[in-house]
Protein backbone atom coordinates (compact mmCIF):
# COMPACT_ATOMS: atom_id res chain seq x y z
CA UNK A 1 0.00 0.00 0.00
CA UNK A 2 1.77 3.09 -1.23
CA UNK A 3 1.11 6.26 0.74
CA UNK A 4 -0.61 8.93 -1.30
CA UNK A 5 1.58 11.44 0.53
CA UNK A 6 5.15 10.24 -0.02
CA UNK A 7 7.06 9.94 3.22
CA UNK A 8 9.63 12.67 3.57
CA UNK A 9 7.37 15.21 1.91
CA UNK A 10 6.91 18.46 3.75
CA UNK A 11 3.58 20.18 3.93
CA UNK A 12 2.75 23.69 5.05
CA UNK A 13 -0.49 24.29 6.92
CA UNK A 14 -0.76 27.98 7.59
CA UNK A 15 2.42 28.97 9.41
CA UNK A 16 3.21 25.38 10.42
CA UNK A 17 5.34 23.00 8.41
CA UNK A 18 5.27 19.26 8.93
CA UNK A 19 7.08 16.35 7.41
CA UNK A 20 5.31 13.08 6.69
CA UNK A 21 7.41 10.44 8.44
CA UNK A 22 5.08 7.51 9.02
CA UNK A 23 2.18 5.76 7.42
CA UNK A 24 -0.32 3.34 8.94
CA UNK A 25 -3.13 1.47 7.29
CA UNK A 26 -5.81 0.38 9.70
CA UNK A 27 -9.12 -1.37 9.36
CA UNK A 28 -11.94 -2.37 11.57
CA UNK A 29 -11.89 -5.89 12.86
CA UNK A 30 -14.67 -7.96 11.38
CA UNK A 31 -15.67 -5.22 8.97
CA UNK A 32 -14.17 -3.84 5.81
CA UNK A 33 -13.65 -0.20 6.76
CA UNK A 34 -10.07 0.80 5.98
CA UNK A 35 -8.46 4.15 6.64
CA UNK A 36 -5.01 5.66 6.32
CA UNK A 37 -3.03 7.57 8.91
CA UNK A 38 0.00 9.76 8.20
CA UNK A 39 2.29 10.72 11.05
CA UNK A 40 3.50 14.28 10.58
CA UNK A 41 6.42 15.72 12.47
CA UNK A 42 7.65 19.19 13.28
CA UNK A 43 10.76 19.50 15.48
CA UNK A 44 9.21 22.33 17.46
CA UNK A 45 5.51 21.62 17.37
CA UNK A 46 5.68 17.87 17.71
CA UNK A 47 3.47 15.36 16.02
CA UNK A 48 0.22 15.47 14.15
CA UNK A 49 -1.81 12.77 12.48
CA UNK A 50 -3.45 13.24 9.13
CA UNK A 51 -6.19 10.66 8.78
CA UNK A 52 -7.92 9.86 5.52
CA UNK A 53 -11.10 7.84 5.06
CA UNK A 54 -13.08 7.81 1.82
CA UNK A 55 -11.44 11.05 0.67
CA UNK A 56 -12.20 12.85 3.96
CA UNK A 57 -9.20 14.18 5.88
CA UNK A 58 -8.85 15.05 9.55
CA UNK A 59 -5.74 16.60 11.11
CA UNK A 60 -5.42 15.46 14.70
CA UNK A 61 -3.16 16.03 17.64
CA UNK A 62 -3.00 14.72 21.18
CA UNK A 63 -5.65 16.21 23.42
CA UNK A 64 -4.44 18.27 26.34
CA UNK A 65 -6.34 16.77 29.20
CA UNK A 66 -8.98 14.10 29.42
CA UNK A 67 -12.38 15.01 28.00
CA UNK A 68 -15.45 14.42 30.14
CA UNK A 69 -17.80 11.73 28.95
CA UNK A 70 -21.46 11.65 29.78
CA UNK A 71 -24.22 9.48 28.41
CA UNK A 72 -22.02 8.40 25.55
CA UNK A 73 -21.02 11.89 24.43
CA UNK A 74 -17.86 13.80 25.30
CA UNK A 75 -17.08 17.37 26.29
CA UNK A 76 -13.69 18.87 25.59
CA UNK A 77 -12.69 22.48 26.16
CA UNK A 78 -16.33 23.50 26.43
CA UNK A 79 -17.40 21.81 23.21
CA UNK A 80 -19.81 18.93 23.31
CA UNK A 81 -18.99 16.09 20.91
CA UNK A 82 -21.59 13.52 19.93
CA UNK A 83 -20.54 9.91 19.89
CA UNK A 84 -20.16 8.74 16.30
CA UNK A 85 -18.88 5.19 16.36
CA UNK A 86 -17.04 2.59 18.31
CA UNK A 87 -14.82 0.12 16.50
CA UNK A 88 -12.03 -2.31 17.10
CA UNK A 89 -9.19 -1.16 14.85
CA UNK A 90 -6.36 -3.27 13.60
CA UNK A 91 -3.09 -2.21 11.97
CA UNK A 92 -2.72 -3.86 8.56
CA UNK A 93 0.32 -2.01 7.15
CA UNK A 94 3.15 0.10 8.56
CA UNK A 95 5.68 2.26 6.73
CA UNK A 96 8.12 4.86 8.10
CA UNK A 97 9.20 6.10 11.51
CA UNK A 98 7.15 6.18 14.68
CA UNK A 99 7.80 7.11 18.29
CA UNK A 100 6.87 3.55 19.20
CA UNK A 101 7.01 0.31 17.27
CA UNK A 102 3.66 -0.35 15.68
CA UNK A 103 3.07 -3.88 14.55
CA UNK A 104 0.71 -5.35 12.02
CA UNK A 105 -2.18 -6.90 13.89
CA UNK A 106 -1.93 -4.43 16.76
CA UNK A 107 -5.43 -3.67 17.98
CA UNK A 108 -7.15 -0.86 19.81
CA UNK A 109 -10.72 0.07 20.63
CA UNK A 110 -11.50 3.39 18.97
CA UNK A 111 -14.33 5.76 19.82
CA UNK A 112 -14.96 8.77 17.61
CA UNK A 113 -16.94 11.81 18.71
CA UNK A 114 -17.85 14.65 16.38
CA UNK A 115 -18.73 18.31 16.56
CA UNK A 116 -18.15 19.21 12.89
CA UNK A 117 -15.67 20.34 11.79
CA UNK A 118 -14.00 19.05 14.95
CA UNK A 119 -13.46 15.51 16.01
CA UNK A 120 -12.42 13.78 19.20
CA UNK A 121 -11.04 10.25 19.27
CA UNK A 122 -10.30 7.86 22.07
CA UNK A 123 -8.04 4.88 21.55
CA UNK A 124 -7.87 2.26 24.24
CA UNK A 125 -5.47 -0.63 24.42
CA UNK A 126 -4.74 -2.91 27.31
CA UNK A 127 -1.89 -0.64 28.27
CA UNK A 128 -3.29 2.87 27.88
CA UNK A 129 -6.07 5.16 26.74
CA UNK A 130 -5.22 8.19 24.63
CA UNK A 131 -7.37 11.05 23.42
CA UNK A 132 -6.77 13.10 20.29
CA UNK A 133 -8.57 16.07 18.90
CA UNK A 134 -8.76 17.01 15.26
CA UNK A 135 -10.30 19.17 12.62
CA UNK A 136 -11.58 18.40 9.16
CA UNK A 137 -9.27 19.40 6.32
CA UNK A 138 -10.33 19.62 2.72
CA UNK A 139 -8.49 17.17 0.47
CA UNK A 140 -7.47 19.91 -1.93
CA UNK A 141 -5.89 21.81 1.00
CA UNK A 142 -3.84 18.72 1.86
CA UNK A 143 -2.68 18.39 -1.75
CA UNK A 144 -1.82 22.06 -1.90
CA UNK A 145 -0.01 21.95 1.46
CA UNK A 146 2.25 19.08 0.32
CA UNK A 147 2.51 20.30 -3.26
CA UNK A 148 1.26 16.95 -4.56
CA UNK A 149 0.56 16.34 -8.21
CA UNK A 150 -2.89 15.38 -9.40
CA UNK A 151 -5.94 15.66 -7.27
CA UNK A 152 -6.90 14.19 -3.91
CA UNK A 153 -9.05 11.07 -3.78
CA UNK A 154 -12.70 11.77 -4.45
CA UNK A 155 -14.87 12.10 -1.40
CA UNK A 156 -17.37 9.35 -0.82
CA UNK A 157 -20.41 10.19 1.24
CA UNK A 158 -20.24 12.71 4.05
CA UNK A 159 -17.29 12.63 6.41
CA UNK A 160 -17.83 12.25 10.14
CA UNK A 161 -16.34 15.69 10.82
CA UNK A 162 -17.14 17.26 7.46
CA UNK A 163 -18.65 20.70 8.05
CA UNK A 164 -22.16 21.04 6.75
CA UNK A 165 -22.38 23.65 3.98
CA UNK A 166 -25.81 24.51 5.32
CA UNK A 167 -24.78 25.51 8.84
CA UNK A 168 -23.22 28.79 7.70
CA UNK A 169 -26.45 29.67 5.86
CA UNK A 170 -28.82 28.87 8.72
CA UNK A 171 -28.98 32.37 10.12
CA UNK A 172 -29.19 34.12 6.76
CA UNK A 173 -31.92 31.78 5.58
CA UNK A 174 -33.93 32.26 8.77
CA UNK A 175 -33.57 36.04 8.69
CA UNK A 176 -34.52 36.19 5.01
CA UNK A 177 -37.59 34.02 5.57
CA UNK A 178 -38.76 36.19 8.45
CA UNK A 179 -38.04 39.37 6.46
CA UNK A 180 -39.90 38.17 3.38
CA UNK A 181 -42.95 37.06 5.36
CA UNK A 182 -42.96 40.36 7.26
CA UNK A 183 -42.62 42.29 3.99
CA UNK A 184 -45.53 40.36 2.45
CA UNK A 185 -47.72 41.10 5.47
CA UNK A 186 -46.64 44.74 5.34
CA UNK A 187 -47.48 45.02 1.63
CA UNK A 188 -50.92 43.58 2.32
CA UNK A 189 -51.50 45.88 5.28
CA UNK A 190 -50.47 48.94 3.26
CA UNK A 191 -52.92 48.04 0.52
CA UNK A 192 -55.57 47.25 3.11
CA UNK A 193 -55.07 50.74 4.57
CA UNK A 194 -54.72 52.76 1.39
CA UNK A 195 -56.95 50.93 -1.08
CA UNK A 196 -60.41 52.36 -1.75
CA UNK A 197 -62.59 49.52 -0.43
CA UNK A 198 -65.56 51.66 -1.43
CA UNK A 199 -69.05 50.20 -1.63
CA UNK A 200 -70.24 51.06 -5.13
CA UNK A 201 -73.45 49.04 -5.42
CA UNK A 202 -75.81 47.44 -2.96
CA UNK A 203 -78.92 45.88 -4.41
CA UNK A 204 -81.48 43.53 -3.02
CA UNK A 205 -84.22 41.42 -4.48
CA UNK A 206 -86.53 38.56 -3.93
CA UNK A 207 -86.67 35.75 -6.38
CA UNK A 208 -89.70 33.57 -6.84
CA UNK A 209 -89.84 30.70 -9.27
CA UNK A 210 -92.51 31.14 -11.88
CA UNK A 211 -92.47 34.92 -11.36
CA UNK A 212 -90.66 36.29 -14.43
CA UNK A 213 -90.58 39.80 -13.01
CA UNK A 214 -88.17 38.55 -10.31
CA UNK A 215 -85.86 36.72 -12.73
CA UNK A 216 -83.70 39.70 -13.63
CA UNK A 217 -82.82 42.87 -11.77
CA UNK A 218 -80.77 45.74 -13.16
CA UNK A 219 -79.13 48.10 -10.70
CA UNK A 220 -79.13 51.86 -10.88
CA UNK A 221 -75.99 53.13 -12.66
CA UNK A 222 -73.00 53.54 -10.43
CA UNK A 223 -69.46 54.78 -10.84
CA UNK A 224 -66.35 52.68 -10.37
CA UNK A 225 -63.46 55.04 -9.83
CA UNK A 226 -59.72 55.02 -9.51
CA UNK A 227 -57.02 52.94 -11.14
CA UNK A 228 -57.81 49.62 -12.74
CA UNK A 229 -58.36 47.26 -9.84
CA UNK A 230 -60.70 44.56 -8.66
CA UNK A 231 -64.30 44.59 -7.49
CA UNK A 232 -65.39 42.33 -4.68
CA UNK A 233 -68.81 40.77 -5.13
CA UNK A 234 -70.64 39.63 -2.01
CA UNK A 235 -73.86 37.69 -2.26
CA UNK A 236 -75.98 36.97 0.77
CA UNK A 237 -79.22 35.04 0.74
CA UNK A 238 -81.69 33.35 3.05
CA UNK A 239 -81.47 29.93 1.40
CA UNK A 240 -81.92 27.06 3.84
CA UNK A 241 -81.63 23.44 2.76
CA UNK A 242 -81.66 24.74 -0.75
CA UNK A 243 -79.57 26.48 -3.34
CA UNK A 244 -79.71 29.54 -5.55
CA UNK A 245 -77.69 30.36 -8.61
CA UNK A 246 -76.88 33.89 -9.70
CA UNK A 247 -75.99 34.97 -13.21
CA UNK A 248 -74.25 38.31 -12.82
CA UNK A 249 -73.19 40.82 -15.44
CA UNK A 250 -71.20 43.91 -14.66
CA UNK A 251 -71.79 46.11 -17.67
CA UNK A 252 -69.62 49.09 -18.52
CA UNK A 253 -72.06 51.67 -19.83
CA UNK A 254 -69.36 53.53 -21.73
CA UNK A 255 -67.87 50.62 -23.63
CA UNK A 256 -70.74 48.17 -23.56
CA UNK A 257 -68.41 45.45 -22.33
CA UNK A 258 -70.02 43.11 -19.84
CA UNK A 259 -68.15 40.93 -17.40
CA UNK A 260 -70.44 37.95 -16.98
CA UNK A 261 -70.07 35.25 -14.38
CA UNK A 262 -72.08 32.89 -12.22
CA UNK A 263 -72.07 32.10 -8.52
CA UNK A 264 -73.94 29.50 -6.55
CA UNK A 265 -74.89 29.49 -2.90
CA UNK A 266 -76.25 26.48 -1.10
CA UNK A 267 -76.79 25.86 2.55
CA UNK A 268 -77.95 22.65 4.15
CA UNK A 269 -78.31 21.64 7.78
CA UNK A 270 -79.82 18.86 9.80
CA UNK A 271 -79.30 16.45 12.61
CA UNK A 272 -78.32 12.83 12.58
CA UNK A 273 -76.87 10.25 14.94
CA UNK A 274 -73.64 12.28 15.17
CA UNK A 275 -75.51 15.44 16.11
CA UNK A 276 -76.19 18.65 14.20
CA UNK A 277 -74.50 19.22 10.88
CA UNK A 278 -74.28 21.96 8.29
CA UNK A 279 -72.92 22.09 4.80
CA UNK A 280 -72.21 25.04 2.54
CA UNK A 281 -73.16 28.64 3.24
CA UNK A 282 -75.96 30.99 2.34
CA UNK A 283 -73.48 33.60 1.20
CA UNK A 284 -70.67 33.84 -1.31
CA UNK A 285 -67.80 36.12 -2.19
CA UNK A 286 -65.91 36.56 -5.44
CA UNK A 287 -63.48 39.01 -6.96
CA UNK A 288 -63.75 40.50 -10.41
CA UNK A 289 -60.22 41.20 -11.59
CA UNK A 290 -58.94 44.26 -13.38
CA UNK A 291 -62.07 46.37 -13.61
CA UNK A 292 -61.42 49.71 -15.32
CA UNK A 293 -63.01 52.88 -14.00
CA UNK A 294 -66.26 54.03 -15.55
CA UNK A 295 -70.02 53.97 -15.24
CA UNK A 296 -71.55 50.56 -14.67
CA UNK A 297 -74.76 48.71 -14.05
CA UNK A 298 -75.06 45.28 -12.51
CA UNK A 299 -77.51 42.76 -13.87
CA UNK A 300 -78.55 40.02 -11.47
CA UNK A 301 -80.46 36.98 -12.68
CA UNK A 302 -81.16 34.56 -9.86
CA UNK A 303 -82.64 31.14 -10.18
CA UNK A 304 -83.44 28.31 -7.83
CA UNK A 305 -86.07 25.82 -6.75
CA UNK A 306 -87.57 27.97 -3.98
CA UNK A 307 -88.17 31.65 -3.28
CA UNK A 308 -85.07 33.40 -2.03
CA UNK A 309 -84.33 36.88 -0.74
CA UNK A 310 -80.92 38.06 -1.85
CA UNK A 311 -78.53 40.94 -1.59
CA UNK A 312 -75.53 41.71 -3.82
CA UNK A 313 -72.90 44.22 -2.80
CA UNK A 314 -70.00 45.42 -4.93
CA UNK A 315 -66.93 46.90 -3.26
CA UNK A 316 -64.20 48.55 -5.29
CA UNK A 317 -60.46 47.90 -4.83
CA UNK A 318 -60.23 45.26 -2.10
CA UNK A 319 -56.82 43.63 -1.46
CA UNK A 320 -57.40 39.92 -1.63
CA UNK A 321 -56.03 38.02 1.43
CA UNK A 322 -55.57 34.87 -0.65
CA UNK A 323 -52.59 36.43 -2.43
CA UNK A 324 -50.69 37.20 0.74
CA UNK A 325 -51.22 33.66 1.99
CA UNK A 326 -50.03 32.24 -1.31
CA UNK A 327 -47.02 34.57 -1.25
CA UNK A 328 -46.12 33.46 2.26
CA UNK A 329 -46.41 29.81 1.30
CA UNK A 330 -44.22 30.42 -1.77
CA UNK A 331 -41.66 32.29 0.32
CA UNK A 332 -41.44 29.44 2.80
CA UNK A 333 -40.77 26.82 0.14
CA UNK A 334 -37.01 27.59 -0.15
CA UNK A 335 -36.41 27.49 3.64
CA UNK A 336 -38.29 24.19 3.85
CA UNK A 337 -36.21 22.86 0.96
CA UNK A 338 -33.09 24.15 2.72
CA UNK A 339 -34.02 22.38 5.96
CA UNK A 340 -34.75 19.19 4.07
CA UNK A 341 -31.37 19.28 2.32
CA UNK A 342 -29.62 20.07 5.59
CA UNK A 343 -31.32 17.11 7.26
CA UNK A 344 -30.45 14.88 4.30
CA UNK A 345 -26.79 15.92 4.62
CA UNK A 346 -26.76 15.03 8.31
CA UNK A 347 -28.56 11.76 7.61
CA UNK A 348 -25.79 10.83 5.17
CA UNK A 349 -23.16 11.74 7.76
CA UNK A 350 -24.77 9.66 10.49
CA UNK A 351 -25.53 6.74 8.18
CA UNK A 352 -21.85 5.82 8.65
CA UNK A 353 -22.12 5.91 12.43
CA UNK A 354 -23.36 3.63 15.16
CA UNK A 355 -26.36 5.91 15.40
CA UNK A 356 -27.60 5.71 11.82
CA UNK A 357 -31.13 6.85 11.12
CA UNK A 358 -33.52 4.05 10.34
CA UNK A 359 -33.86 5.24 6.76
CA UNK A 360 -30.85 6.70 4.99
CA UNK A 361 -30.44 8.60 1.77
CA UNK A 362 -27.53 7.10 -0.13
CA UNK A 363 -27.46 9.22 -3.29
CA UNK B 1 -28.89 29.19 -2.31
CA UNK B 2 -29.11 32.44 -0.35
CA UNK B 3 -28.74 34.58 -3.49
CA UNK B 4 -31.34 32.51 -5.31
CA UNK B 5 -33.69 32.91 -2.35
CA UNK B 6 -33.18 36.67 -2.32
CA UNK B 7 -34.12 36.83 -6.01
CA UNK B 8 -37.05 34.44 -5.60
CA UNK B 9 -38.41 36.22 -2.53
CA UNK B 10 -38.07 39.56 -4.28
CA UNK B 11 -40.01 38.29 -7.27
CA UNK B 12 -42.78 36.92 -5.05
CA UNK B 13 -43.00 40.25 -3.23
CA UNK B 14 -43.14 42.08 -6.55
CA UNK B 15 -45.87 39.75 -7.78
CA UNK B 16 -47.86 40.28 -4.57
CA UNK B 17 -47.58 44.05 -4.94
CA UNK B 18 -48.58 43.88 -8.60
CA UNK B 19 -51.64 41.68 -7.96
CA UNK B 20 -52.77 43.94 -5.13
CA UNK B 21 -52.24 47.07 -7.20
CA UNK B 22 -53.90 45.89 -10.41
CA UNK B 23 -56.51 43.66 -8.83
CA UNK B 24 -55.40 40.87 -11.08
CA UNK B 25 -56.66 37.38 -10.42
CA UNK B 26 -57.86 34.28 -12.20
CA UNK B 27 -61.60 34.09 -12.62
CA UNK B 28 -64.30 32.51 -14.68
CA UNK B 29 -65.46 35.87 -15.95
CA UNK B 30 -66.61 36.03 -19.54
CA UNK B 31 -66.23 39.35 -21.26
CA UNK B 32 -68.54 40.20 -24.10
CA UNK B 33 -69.81 43.25 -25.86
CA UNK B 34 -73.53 43.56 -25.17
CA UNK B 35 -75.94 44.69 -27.84
CA UNK B 36 -77.47 48.12 -27.85
CA UNK B 37 -81.15 48.60 -27.25
CA UNK B 38 -81.74 49.10 -30.98
CA UNK B 39 -80.35 45.64 -31.65
CA UNK B 40 -81.86 44.13 -28.56
CA UNK B 41 -85.30 45.53 -27.83
CA UNK B 42 -86.76 44.36 -24.56
CA UNK B 43 -83.39 44.28 -22.86
CA UNK B 44 -83.22 44.20 -19.10
CA UNK B 45 -85.71 46.25 -17.23
CA UNK B 46 -84.66 47.61 -13.91
CA UNK B 47 -86.43 46.54 -10.77
CA UNK B 48 -85.75 50.07 -9.55
CA UNK B 49 -88.17 52.41 -11.24
CA UNK B 50 -88.52 50.66 -14.53
CA UNK B 51 -85.24 51.89 -15.98
CA UNK B 52 -84.14 49.80 -18.94
CA UNK B 53 -80.56 48.97 -19.61
CA UNK B 54 -79.76 50.24 -23.09
CA UNK B 55 -76.28 48.92 -23.58
CA UNK B 56 -73.50 50.90 -25.15
CA UNK B 57 -74.06 54.52 -26.00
Amino acid sequence: MTPRIPLGTRGRFGAETYEAIGYLVRKTVGESYTWFEYLLHNPTLGQRWLVEYHGHWVMTRAASGVPETSRGDATYQGVRYRHFLKAKAEVVAVVGEFPWTPRVGERAVVDDFVAPPRMLSREATKQETTWSTGEYVDGSAVWKAFGLAGSPPARIGVGAAQPSPYVAQNRAMFLLAVSFVAAAVLVHLLFAIFSQQRLVADITGEYRPNAPETAAVVSEPFDVRGRTSNVMVEISTNVANSWAYFHLSLVNESTGVAKTFGREVGFYSGRDSDGAWTEGANWDRAYLPSVVSGGYVLVVEPEGPYPVAWRVRLTRDVPRPLWVWLAIVAMLVPPVLFLWRRAAFEARRWSESDHAPVSTDDD
Amino acid sequence: MIKAYVVFGGLVLAALTWTHYTGWGPSDVTEEKVKSVRDNPGSYRSAYGGRSYTGAK
